[in-house]
Order: C-alpha cells, then structure tokens, then sequence
C-alpha cells in the first residue's frame, strides 16, 4: 500500500507548462461567474427589503472593481521590466495595484460584516442572503487571485 | 475526407444536445418554455474567441492577455448557460427534471462547440470553399 500514490504522476500526463495560463483563466472565470450568480440565486429567491436589503449588492460591485483593477496592471510593470512606462510609470502602477487589493480585502471583509452583523446576530429567521452575499465575495476574491498569480507571463513573449 | 466524418459526429451530437434541451421545454409535464433562453448563450459563446483572434497579434507566444481575456468570459458564458436553468428551478419557474434535462443539453452542446473548435480551429489553411 505504502508509496502507491508515488507512481501517479499528475504533472506528466499534461503539459502545464502551455496550458497554465489557459487553465488559471478558466478557473477564474468559474469562481467568477459562480459568485455572481450565487447573488443572483438570493436576489430572486429573496426579493423583499427585509429579507435581502438591496445595499448589499454594493458589496459584490466593489468586488467586481477590484477585480478589474488587480488585473489591469501586468506583474511585470509593478517590477519595472516592462518595456513601455505607461502613463504614470511604476510608481502609479503600484499604487493602482495597491488600492485594488485593498478593495478586495475590504469587500471580502465587508461581507463577512454582513452575514454577522445584519444576519447571525440579529438571528434573523433566513440567513441564506447574507451566506450568498459572502460567498459571492470570497469566490471573486479567489477568481481575482487566482486570475492574477495563476498565470505567468513568462507565456506572452 | 476525415473533416466530413468529423462534422458528421459533431452535428449528430449537436442535435442530440438541442434534443435533451427541447425535451426539458416540451414535455408535457413540464411544458415551460424559459429554458430556451440558454440558445442566447449557445450563440454568444464563441464570440469572445472571434474577437481574440482579430484582435490578438499573430506571433509565435504560447498564450496572451488577450487570449486568456478571451478564455475567461467565455467561461462565464458557460458558467451562465449553467446557472441559468438552476435559478429558474430554484424559484420554481421549471421543475428539477426539467433542469437536469437541460443541463444535459447544455454539457452537450458545450463538448460539441469545444470538439468544433478542436477539430477545425487548428488548421490554418482550412477554409470553407474546400468543399
């Protein structure tokens, strides 16, 4: 039994080294989409103000944003090895990849706020919005990541 | 020769996918006909690949922004033509069966665009006018 796992070599029978960036893109656009449509499933499910109040939805917007911000600048102009300056050089870079990280952080923080704060301690009689809510946002916070670190852009020259 | 056969075995798999799909509409049990609304995604699909094609530069690189770009809404589209169904079983608009059935539609369809994609997006000198 021991060392049976050893001769399954997952890394051989497909080539990562081609597919990674395509498999890391596919995986965030899962995680992506499920989150949404995870809120979408609360929205129709609960479409009244005491339920689901419409302002949480905020939470997921500022997501989304901070998806787009993390991946609009490339790894390589944060380190300064890219050929082009760009508009505002690497210093706007960093601060841009700075300030999408933290909306990030922020609106996953935020959602769990939400599922405590308006639902377990209020003991509201259905917690499932605020468990949507917060599952939308770690599966775009993990989409984001995933999109951003998953793929190397050693692929692109 | 083979790129007949293959086309051959892609619409016969089409069809059956859009069969489990009409299925899950006309039954007369179910008898519902929103979960037609996923052709929209069958449709759009493919269009962010077109786009990364036209736009993309035709070098030599295993992958690019734009391609991976391309890679990520179209599994959106997927993702959305999956959900679709499930939300509208979940608010009870269509029963559960109807929805499983096009699931099964919908995993189809999805195999039968990729295999299309796999068997004839390769060759560069494919062109339609061979036939």
């Amino acid at each position: 039994m021991s060392g049976f796992l050893e001769s399954l070599r997952c890394s051989e029978c497909v080539d990562w080294g081609e597919k990674r960036n395509t498999i890391a893109s596919v995986a965030a656009g899962v995680l992506f989409f499920t989150g949404w449509w995870i809120i979408i499933d609360a929205a129709v499910k609960y479409p009244q103000m005491e339920d689901f109040n419409h302002s949480y939805h905020a939470c997921g917007v500022i997501a989304t944003i901070a998806f787009l911000m993390i991946n609009a600048v490339s790894n390589g102009q944060v380190r300064g090895d890219s050929y082009s300056e760009g508009c505002l050089g690497q210093t706007g870079a960093r601060i841009w990849l700075f300030i999408g990280f933290m909306m990030a952080f922020g609106s996953l923080i935020a959602s769990m706020w939400i599922l405590f704060g308006g639902y377990v301690v209020k003991e509201k009689p259905v917690v499932y919005p605020g468990i949507a809510v917060f599952f939308q946002n770690a599966f775009i916070f993990f989409g984001g990541l995933v999109f951003k670190f998953g793929r190397t852009e050693d692929l692109w020259q | 020769m083979a790129g007949v056969k293959a086309l051959v075995a892609l619409s016969f798999s089409g069809a059956i996918g859009l069969t489990f799909l009409m299925l899950g509409c006309a039954l007369e049990y179910y008898g519902v006909y929103w979960p037609l609304f996923v052709l929209i995604f069958y449709f759009i699909c493919p269009i962010p690949h077109f786009i990364a094609k036209r736009v993309g530069d035709d070098s030599d690189a295993a992958s690019s922004a734009c391609r991976e770009l391309a890679y990520f809404f179209t599994t959106g589209i997927v993702v959305s033509a999956f959900g679709f169904p499930i939300i509208l079983a979940r608010v009870e608009a269509i029963k559960w069966g109807a929805c499983g059935l096009v699931l099964a539609g919908n995993a189809v369809i999805f195999l039968t665009i990729l295999g299309f994609f796999l068997v004839f997006g390769r060759g560069d000198d494919f062109s339609w006018e061979q036939w």
